[in-house]
């Protein structure tokens, strides 16, 4: 078979993928007879009101010099760990606010961190394509530096989000800009799985985030600049088992729902959105009004019980709070007082839900949360 | 006659001319109307709500022969002297004593652990029940982790604290008498500030003097801590470097919260420290030791000797009559011979000879001449009344014994002209008349008199030893301020890594590590193999076309009868391509390794046992042949032919590799992830003594980050991390001009989307940008072969050329025109797209001058940008027709 005629089936086969692709988007939206949003209005539901004091910044965290990437919670204890230009991460007790510990990073062009399922250990990855693990029980030495415990190293291009498999501290999922997501054996500092790269179903530009169901450990999100979400099952790393079309811009962050049935995403293209795994719609588009001068969508949250949708936008230092139900914004916390000064990069939710964590660009992380009086106990 | 009684008031005014400049911040009027607002409604919130603190009324009743009505002995304090409030604690000290009892009771119990105390003991003092629960709710995690009070809008975290902005706004609000010594923190400092600011230009040391005054003061007993009003002087206590609040073990961490600015009380956060306190910054106390571990105490000491707040205020310093800049401090700080310990006041320095003093004072010091801080000097900057002057200054009579006891001439008060390294002439002559501590004995005589003499930075070493460690503190600050960023890009192939490894050559002590290079030795002989392998799949793909060829030939030489003989039959298969049986199998097993991908997994290992094969390999005269072909192998890399002719030096298990070899070599800093390298440049002699107003540059430091070209498109996602690069340096290969990528689009132009998409960045919109034209030897030689117009972009591009081009050296060779055609064809792209100019530097990326050099003029292009900032704009435009003179 000569190479022109290898581009010609090549060429014909793209388009009929494209086809078929198209038929499905116009049968999607035939099928697509109303949104959350008008449904619960049908359903009479009213948005959720906030009062003067129920969401308010109640702690800075001041210490970093550079701006805040990526903060991430531990899972029982309230410590945070957030990773910032200064080449530096930080683990912080979300109570006192108090630094445990300063680790210096020897990249200091770092994306991203995450805490470990037993908060032993903390993993960051950025420009250096390697994500490194700290033990956070190791001394450091007389420069103040922790030595990196583990070096997982095999990715090609920068390393965009790492998360650890909830419950599992020995794996970790990293999505990276060379179209991959990896899968890592944090023990053995080996590559379980990879999922896409060149020769599989996968990604078709850098993949920027990643969110790992609470339900089902097994399953995963990913986004990616190539304006797709994809659904992964660690245990077939072949293939994705479905795509998600609807962003016109790159996919900046995705995030599951609490139920892990669903899952949101944010997108350069200024709205979020929230998919359904299980039958491949768009439920939702939650596109503020005003034709996107609030930018692209830096990170998102849910609330626990998923009624809140919390989302950081580029410009303008905005960071919606969305009901999901009625598709509204409900606060702008860039609006709120003690707010920050600079764009929003990174925000999570604690736990149990009680508190959220906002990163900035202007070197502080708020922590947001009930603020009214509360009787003590 | 109301008019004259006006004009007795006026005469009234007189008296607080001369003698009473210290005593105006007394003026009393204004404090007392600030007092009563504070005041008025406190104490009736405190009668209100408990017993216990009703005896502050009466206290205040008790001391009230300073005012009339009953205000809260606090709120005075804080806008009046010390001695009162000496006064107040003392009488604060006739509350009932069954509540001190109590209190020393707890403080017995205080172990280890204070909150427990304050849970425990909670029923004893009202006075801090708010605190109290405020704790509960922080210690019940479980329940309930974060509540807040939502009286804390204040940012800040100490959870006493914040409630202090609450009361100071809306005093009705306060519920706890806790709460009323904050409010007194808060409004000194407030009040301190707006002092500050309308003084900031009169007399500084007054300013100096109040804000050390105004403590916040405590309602505890004389010695006890600021906060829990426990313990007495004895207990160990910190101490804030801005207001002189003290707490104890269990209350700093609270009242300090996270310190991101080092010791201070929450409150004082942002607020410069106290002058008096310098020394002690960044220097540790056993309390905080014992309280936080380790990394937490060196990032707070750390952030205290750095954050900008704690750093001498540059507006506090007076030079020659002028407040400083914050580079002028800068500069002041970094030059070889720096004033000690550098305070806030007023100080005279005489550029000229390098004397520095106080003002109204003699000389102290001779510091490095030449600084171009402060204002002109004037006549009387140290009060002289010799009518004999140096460089313009009247010089104090302790100068002039010390002249003329040096056997200088002045009678006649002369005005002489001293420079730095003590030559003094007559004002207005030329002849130098001598040297003033020339003599020995002129040095002894200036110790006697104290005067200073100009100290040689080489000859006391001691003395500089003691300065250093004094002033460290200042050169790490200035450290993080000096570092310089260099981007370094440029699409895949431009060379960015072989600069980028010149550069570690050029500029490290040591370039590479030890296993460092271990592992480069793995990764060259790894590419060696690789090499090895495509020739010697070159060498099959010959071979079979060969044998084709042969077997067409001898097709259409069927017919003829063959008189070749028997030979030829023999070997009818064997070609000049031919390899034997034991390599071919070799060969096979390579291929097939190469196929697998996993060549790296097991090269390193195995590469012992095949040395020798390779050696008969790379001898065989089939491979030779085929290497003689290289140039139609499209895979092998031009860097291939420099390690296979050494393949065998190469391939041994004990070779070294040099620095050329690592510069050659492909893969050394990976091509996907990010390198970076921090160096200085060196110091040539020449340089030192051209130019020695320079000799601080030593201390600046460059980064140079090589970026990965992928993804560096207009949609990046980490360009942004790179905001703070002082300077982009975008690689581009010259000799891509005729190369076309798998794509089929033409490399240089994908260069120039780069280039513009890069350039067109929100991130780097004012950046400088300096455009390195790599591989002008390339260019040199193939711009003969294939001309530049096979670029669509130079299709324009006609030279001139002489026809004695070579013999006549005068005519700029062909390489010379076509670099300089495209540096302006970039220019002009450039300006079109930003309005800027661009700098041009041409390079040869494996001659390590060359680099050198561009990296060089990075350099001066990063330092002239800083000084642009600081020139006026005629010379700004000066600038902007510049950059075409260093295109060469």
């Amino acid at each position: 078979m000569s190479v022109s005629e290898l581009k010609e089936r090549h060429a014909v086969a793209t388009e009929t993928v494209n086809n078929l692709r198209d038929q499905l988007r116009q049968r999607r939206l035939q099928l697509l007879d109303t949104d959350v949003a008008r449904y619960s209005a049908a359903q009479g539901r009213t948005r959720v009101s906030f009062g003067a004091t129920d969401l308010v910044c109640c702690r800075t965290l001041q210490g970093h010099t550079g701006k805040v990437y990526s903060l991430d919670w531990t899972p029982e204890r309230n410590r945070i760990v957030s990773a910032s230009q200064d080449g530096r991460l930080i683990v912080w007790n979300a109570l006192t606010s108090q630094k445990t510990h300063a680790i210096k990073l020897p990249c200091a062009w770092v994306m991203t961190c995450a805490f470990s399922p037993n908060g032993q250990s903390v993993a960051c990855g950025g420009l250096d394509s390697v994500c490194s693990i700290f033990s956070l029980s190791s001394t450091a030495d007389k420069d103040g530096t922790v030595p990196v415990s583990r070096m997982l190293t095999g990715h090609r291009g920068y390393v965009s989000c790492c998360q650890y498999v909830p419950n599992e501290d020995a794996h970790l999922i990293t999505s990276s800009g060379d179209q991959t997501c990896i899968l890592w054996d944090v023990t053995t500092g080996l590559k379980t799985s990879v999922f896409g790269g060149e020769f599989q179903s996968g990604h078709t530009a850098d993949v920027l985030s990643v969110s790992i169901s609470g339900s089902n450990p097994n399953w995963f999100i990913s986004g990616s600049c190539d304006s797709t979400a994809r659904l992964w099952d660690t245990r077939a790393a072949s293939r994705a088992v479905r795509t998600f079309h609807g962003h016109e811009g790159d996919v900046n962050t995705v995030k599951f729902f609490p139920d892990g049935y669903r899952f949101g995403t944010g997108s350069d293209d200024g709205t979020c959105r929230l998919y359904d795994i299980r039958t491949g719609h768009q439920l939702q588009v939650y596109q503020p009004h005003g034709d996107g001068e609030n930018g692209p969508v830096t990170s998102i949250a849910f609330s626990v019980s998923g009624r809140l949708l919390f989302a950081g936008y580029a410009s303008n230092n905005t960071c919606y709070v969305w009901d999901t139900l009625l598709g509204e914004v409900v606060l702008d916390l860039g609006l709120q007082q003690d707010s920050h000064r600079n764009r929003i990069s990174c925000l999570g939710l604690s736990a149990d839900g009680s508190a959220l964590c906002t990163g900035s660009w202007d070197s502080n992380l708020k922590i947001w949360a009930f603020g009214g009086h509360r009787r003590v106990i | 006659m109301p008019l004259k009684e006006d004009d007795c008031c006026l005469f009234a005014e007189e008296y607080d001319g001369p003698p009473l400049s210290y005593n105006i911040p007394c003026a009393v009027p204004i404090n007392v109307e600030k007092i009563p607002v504070a005041a008025v409604v406190s104490p009736v919130c405190i009668s209100d709500n408990m017993s216990f603190p009703v005896i502050q009324p009466i206290l205040s009743v008790e001391s009230k022969k300073f005012l009339i009505d009953s205000v809260s002995p606090t709120s005075v304090i804080a806008n009046c002297g010390s001695n009162q409030l000496e006064l107040v604690s003392d009488s604060i000290t006739v509350s009932p004593t069954s509540v001190i009892e109590h209190t020393e009771e707890e403080e017995e119990e205080e172990g280890g652990d204070g909150e427990d105390c304050e849970l425990s003991s909670s029923g004893e003092l009202l006075l801090r029940s708010c605190s109290v629960k405020e704790s509960l709710d922080l210690n019940e995690s479980s329940s309930n982790p974060l509540v807040p009070d939502w009286e804390s809008n204040e940012s800040v975290l100490s959870m006493d604290y914040p409630s202090s902005r609450v009361t100071g706004d809306c005093v009705s609000e306060t519920n706890g008498d806790g709460k009323k010594q904050p409010v007194v923190t808060f409004l000194g400092i407030a009040s301190d500030d707006g002092f500050e600011e309308e003084e900031s230009c009169s007399n500084l040391r007054r300013v100096r003097v109040v804000p050390v005054k105004k403590q916040p003061q405590t309602k505890g007993k004389k010695g006890s801590c600021y906060r829990c009003f426990k313990g007495s002087r004895f207990t160990e206590k910190e101490v804030c470097l801005v207001c002189d609040a003290k707490y104890c073990n269990s209350c700093v961490l609270r009242a300090m919260g996270s310190m991101p600015e080092g010791r201070k009380c929450v409150t004082c956060i942002g607020f410069p420290i106290d002058e008096s306190k310098r020394g002690s910054l960044g220097k540790c106390s056993r309390m905080l030791k014992r309280l936080l571990n380790d990394l937490e105490v060196k990032q707070i000491m750390k952030t205290e000797r750095f954050c900008e707040a704690n750093q001498l205020p540059a507006e506090y310093v007076y030079v020659n009559g002028q407040p400083l800049y914050p580079e002028e401090l800068v500069t002041l700080q970094t030059c070889s011979n720096p004033p000690k310990k550098l305070k806030p006041g007023d100080y005279w320095y005489d550029k000229v000879s390098g004397l520095w003093g106080k003002e109204g004072e003699k000389p102290y010091q001779i510091i490095s001449p030449h600084l171009n801080v402060g204002g002109p000097i004037s006549p009387e900057a140290s009060n002289g009344n010799t009518q004999v002057f140096i460089n313009g200054r009247e010089i104090t009579k302790v100068e002039l014994r010390m002249l003329q006891l040096a056997g200088v001439q002045c009678a006649g008060n002369p005005h002489f002209w001293v420079n730095e390294d003590g030559s003094y002439q007559e004002e207005g002559q030329k002849n130098t008349k001598g040297y003033i501590w020339g003599k020995a004995g002129t040095k002894l005589l200036c110790a006697v008199l104290s005067l200073p003499v100009p100290s040689k930075s080489t000859a006391n070493a001691s003395g500089e030893q003691l300065y250093s460690a004094n002033s460290r503190s200042i050169l790490d600050h200035l450290e993080h301020r000096t570092l310089q960023k260099i981007l370094l890009v440029g699409n895949s192939g431009s060379g960015t890594s072989t600069i980028f490894k010149q550069a570690k050559i050029l500029y490290k002590d040591v370039p590479f590590l030890e296993d460092e290079r271990e592992n480069i030795k793995v990764i060259i002989q790894t590419n060696v193999y690789g090499y090895l392998g495509m020739l010697l799949e070159g060498r099959e793909r010959f071979e079979e076309e060969a044998l084709a060829l042969r077997n067409t030939k001898q097709c259409v030489l069927e017919n003829i009868p063959a008189d070749e003989g028997d030979a030829k039959s023999n070997d009818k298969t064997v070609t000049m391509y031919s390899i034997g049986p034991r390599l071919k199998a070799f060969s096979d097993w390579l291929l097939k390794t190469m196929a697998a991908g996993n060549l790296g997994v097991i090269f390193p290992a195995a590469s012992r046992e095949y040395a020798p094969l390779v050696e008969e390999l790379w001898r065989d005269a089939a491979i030779q042949a085929t290497y003689k072909r290289r140039s139609e192998l499209g895979l092998l890399p031009s860097v291939a032919s420099y390690f296979l002719e050494r393949a065998i030096d190469v391939l041994t298990p004990d070779y070294e590799p040099s620095d050329l070899d690592i510069l050659y070599a492909e893969g050394v800093t990976s091509s996907s992830g990010l390198a970076c390298l921090d160096f200085s440049f060196p110091q040539t002699a020449s340089e030192e003594n051209l130019d020695p107003s320079d000799h601080h540059d030593s201390l600046l430091r460059y980064q140079l980050i090589r970026v990965p070209s992928r993804g560096l498109g207009e949609n990046c996602k980490w360009i942004d991390m790179f905001e703070d690069v002082g300077m982009v340096v975008f690689v581009v290969s010259m000799s891509d001009y005729d190369q076309v990528s798998e794509d089929g689009t033409n490399k240089m132009l994908l260069t120039k989307k780069l280039f513009e998409s890069i350039i067109t960045h929100p991130i780097f919109e004012n950046m400088d940008f300096l455009l390195i034209l790599n591989k002008y030897d390339l260019l040199e030689e193939k711009v003969e072969r294939v001309p530049l117009a096979r670029c669509e972009w130079f299709q324009d591009f006609n030279p001139v050329v002489s026809r004695h081009r070579g013999s006549n050296n005068g005519n700029p060779t062909l390489g010379q025109l076509a670099f300089h055609f495209m540096a302006v064809k970039f220019k002009r792209f450039y300006s079109s797209l930003t309005g800027k100019k661009l700098f041009v530097s041409s390079s040869k990326s494996l001659d390590p001058n060359s680099v050198d050099s561009s990296l060089k003029l990075a350099m001066e292009i990063l330092k002239w940008s800083e000084e642009r900032t600081n020139i006026c704009m005629s010379e700004y435009s000066m600038y902007s027709t510049e950059p075409s003179s260093f295109s060469n």
